[in-house]
């Protein structure tokens, strides 16, 4: 790898002002023309099944955005995304591919459950303990994999996959056994006390504007502070990290604290801002589409807002565009494949850009190394 | 370095791809079916205004009914599509209009019931167990919408609830006569059922019915259940071909399947074993499963029914007419057509049987499960 790649890599403002123009341009063309493409299969599959595509994303879209319990919910399906995708983004920007940020949701979102319910606070305190102990489980659930990578060379891959299945059945058995709400049937928790409960401001849910700030703040992080650098240092190339004088173990243990942290703190969202207690069917899936923002965004910050709100909105308005046309609901699902295909593997960069198309590195460098 | 991350780059996508892939497969399969309900209203009968639309839901005259799904599609060859069933029949025979939505993440129940309300629907069947709270939920803030919870036992008092009925079924008793039919045909000695999560109280009233009937019939049958852990507990077939796959191993020769695609799978299982539909044989669960897991045709001694279709047409109609029955109405539990395996079911014991279902339905049998 040059020199000159790398610099471009790192962020560091190159020496070419146009490359660096090029690189920004390609990040944000690349994604949209991406999403655009996958919207028009989307439209052939609408209208083969007799259906007038335009009307069907009028549908979609209106139900999620024309109204004021559409945006709220687009707005709460959002949070946990961006959340979940900015745990995978720290781990690709350290070279590590956190497959496990569903089950760091998970026990953190039991976690804040528990905090949440078996104390008695004033809420000043006790909703920041409820969101902070979700993160620390959640940082904890991660760092098994951390230290396993860092001091036994474990593919984190292998064990955040493995670790989601045992976090599935710990959070099972801790929700039919010691923390079970008494006296009824299902699995799950007694609800949390009012002064865990996170507010709303007016339509906007809390939990989005601390999405929001999180991601800011990590982009901030990852870009401008010294610590930041040793996360994507450590990400490019551990080798001259360790000459620069980095500690590559303590980077690694660290970058997975913080992305189950992330995936945590979206858990303990959920539990205190939405569902209010913990039931394990309320949060599948969570963590893997997590994984989906973090490519979409590049793993960019910022860029998972966009790309968790555009996946927030189609799921929202999924509902709706059955309901009025009859499609499936899965045709959404079909969408973001599509457009993570595109991005993933870099079909659209290709077509549009050639040869100049920017190579997918920070995304995946972590992979198998 | 570059084929490196080309290979990451798929692998993820590959990853997502499996991850949604199980429900997109099915989208344009059963798209027919929002037709199909249109098609059954306009043949009913009384032609005057059979609506096609829900455009004049709003009206009292038209009469809409709306059902939200758990968690799983329409064709679902189960609870939903038995409900959805019961729902577009109920709702032609009163000339009303029917529609569904498919429930795809819990967390929207409360917005998908919203969705008929606003729309002036008159009756909303909501399917399943879990969507109990928002059931109640919805019904208290919308008195003018009558509920119908299929499989939700309704803990809210009639009087002050006059909109909401919990559709339940008596499991146990379903379970009682699939395990006495066991106790009764099983040449081991052993009989087995692979069931969802003995959380939901339904599941574990069918296994304990099961073993209770089993009992009755032959004390010395060995009865052994097995359920799954509570997370994913409908939708593991994986899990029970391989429980099912153990019980025969141990010498279980009739095996009861009860649990959504779970208890699927131990049927599909079964019968491709050695000697299925001869020395060995399944129990199917909730609708007669000989139409609905083909696959398991050859096994398939008969199913332990709820008649759900039956319950949620019934209340449909009472929903229309005035007569709803606020608080839990008890539908009725049956054993289905032994259909392929009728020759190896001995007369006398087909006779045993079908008293003990008459004894069941007209309370002289208890089954003595909570």
């Amino acid at each position: 790898m040059s020199a000159d790649a790398a610099q471009t890599d790192l962020g560091i403002s190159g020496p070419d002002p146009r490359r660096e123009l090029r690189t920004r341009a390609q990040a944000v063309i690349v994604p949209l023309v991406s999403v655009l493409i996958a919207f028009a299969i989307g439209g052939i599959l609408i209208w083969l099944q007799g259906v007038n595509p335009l009307v069907a994303y009028k549908v979609l879209f209106t139900a999620a955005l024309g109204n004021e319990q559409g945006l709220t919910r687009v707005m709460e399906k959002s949070t946990p995304l961006i959340l979940t995708g900015l745990a995978v983004v720290v781990g690709l920007r350290a070279g590590l591919f956190n497959i496990g940020a569903q089950g760091q949701l998970l026990v953190a979102a039991i976690g804040a459950a528990w905090a949440g319910y078996a104390f008695q606070l004033p809420a000043i305190i006790h909703l920041p303990f409820a969101l902070v102990f979700g993160m620390l489980c959640g940082a904890a659930w991660a760092s098994i994999a951390g230290v396993l990578r860092a001091y036994r060379s474990v593919s984190e891959v292998i064990t955040t996959i493995m670790l989601n299945a045992i976090a599935i059945a710990l959070v099972d058995y801790l929700a039919s056994e010691p923390l079970k709400e008494a006296d009824q049937p299902l699995t799950r928790t007694p609800a949390i006390q009012s002064t865990a409960a996170l507010p709303d401001l007016g339509i906007i849910p809390m939990g989005f504007v601390i999405a929001l700030a999180v991601a800011i703040l990590l982009g901030w992080f990852l870009s401008r502070t010294t610590g930041g650098f040793r996360f994507n240092t450590v990400g490019l190339n551990p080798n001259a990290a360790r000459y620069a004088g980095i500690s590559v173990r303590g980077t690694i243990v660290l970058a997975m604290a913080v992305s189950g942290a992330l995936a945590g703190l979206g858990g303990a969202i959920e539990t205190v801002g939405i569902t209010g207690r913990f039931e394990p069917a309320f949060n599948a899936g969570l963590g893997f589409d997590g994984i989906t923002i973090a490519l979409l965004a590049r793993a960019n910050p910022i860029a998972t807002i966009p790309a968790a709100i555009l996946v927030g909105i189609l799921r929202t308005g999924a509902a709706s565009l059955q309901f009025e046309t009859g499609i499936q609901p899965e045709v959404v699902d079909v969408i973001l494949a599509l457009t993570l295909l595109m991005v993933a593997a870099p079909i659209v960069g290709r077509l549009l850009f050639r040869n100049r198309a920017l190579k997918a590195t920070r995304v995946t460098s972590g992979w198998g190394s | 370095m570059h084929r490196k991350i080309l290979v990451a780059g798929l692998g993820a996508t590959a990853l997502f791809l499996a991850a949604c892939g199980g429900g997109s497969s099915t989208s344009t399969a059963s798209s027919a079916a929002p037709a199909a309900s249109s098609a059954a209203a306009a043949a009913s009968p009384a032609a005057p205004a059979a609506p096609t639309d829900d455009s004049n839901c709003a009206d009292p005259t038209v009469i809409c009914v709306g059902l939200v799904t758990d968690t799983g599609k329409v064709d679902d060859k189960s609870f939903n599509q038995s409900a959805w069933e019961g729902a577009q029949a109920g709702a032609a025979a009163i000339n009303g209009f029917s529609k569904y939505i498919e429930t795809t993440d819990p967390k929207d129940y409360a917005a998908n019931i919203q969705q008929f309300v606003d729309k002036g629907y008159d009756t909303v069947v909501t399917v399943g167990f879990l969507m109990g709270e928002a059931t109640a939920a919805a019904a208290k803030a919308n008195p003018n919408v009558n509920f119908i919870g299929v499989d939700q036992f309704n803990a809210v008092d009639a009087a002050t609830q006059p909109n909401l009925t919990g559709l339940v079924f008596p499991e146990d008793q379903a379970g009682y006569a699939a395990g006495y039919l066991a106790g009764l045909t099983t040449k081991t000695g052993k009989i087995g059922a692979v069931l969802g999560t003995d959380t939901v109280p339904p599941v574990k009233r069918f296994g304990e019915g099961y073993q209770a009937g089993a009992k009755a019939a032959n004390p010395n049958v060995e009865v052994t259940l097995v359920y799954h852990a509570p997370d994913n507990a409908f939708n593991d077939p994986e899990w029970g071909a391989a429980e099912a796959q153990k019980q025969l191993a141990q010498g279980a020769d009739i095996i009861f399947g009860a649990g959504g695609n779970t208890g699927n799978g131990a049927l599909i299982e079964i019968a491709k074993a050695k000697g299925a539909g001869d020395t060995v044989f399944c129990i199917g669960v909730d609708t007669d499963q000989y139409n609905t897991v083909p696959q398991a045709q050859k096994c398939l001694l008969t199913s332990a029914m709820k008649l759900l279709a039956e319950g949620t047409s019934d209340l449909v109609g009472m929903a229309a007419n005035g007569s709803f029955p606020a608080g839990n109405y008890v539908g009725k539990a049956a054993l289905a057509d032994y259909h392929d395996t009728a020759s190896k079911v001995p007369a006398d014991v087909q006779q045993k049987v079908k008293d003990i279902i008459a004894g069941l339905t007209d309370g002289s049998v208890t089954t003595g499960v909570q």
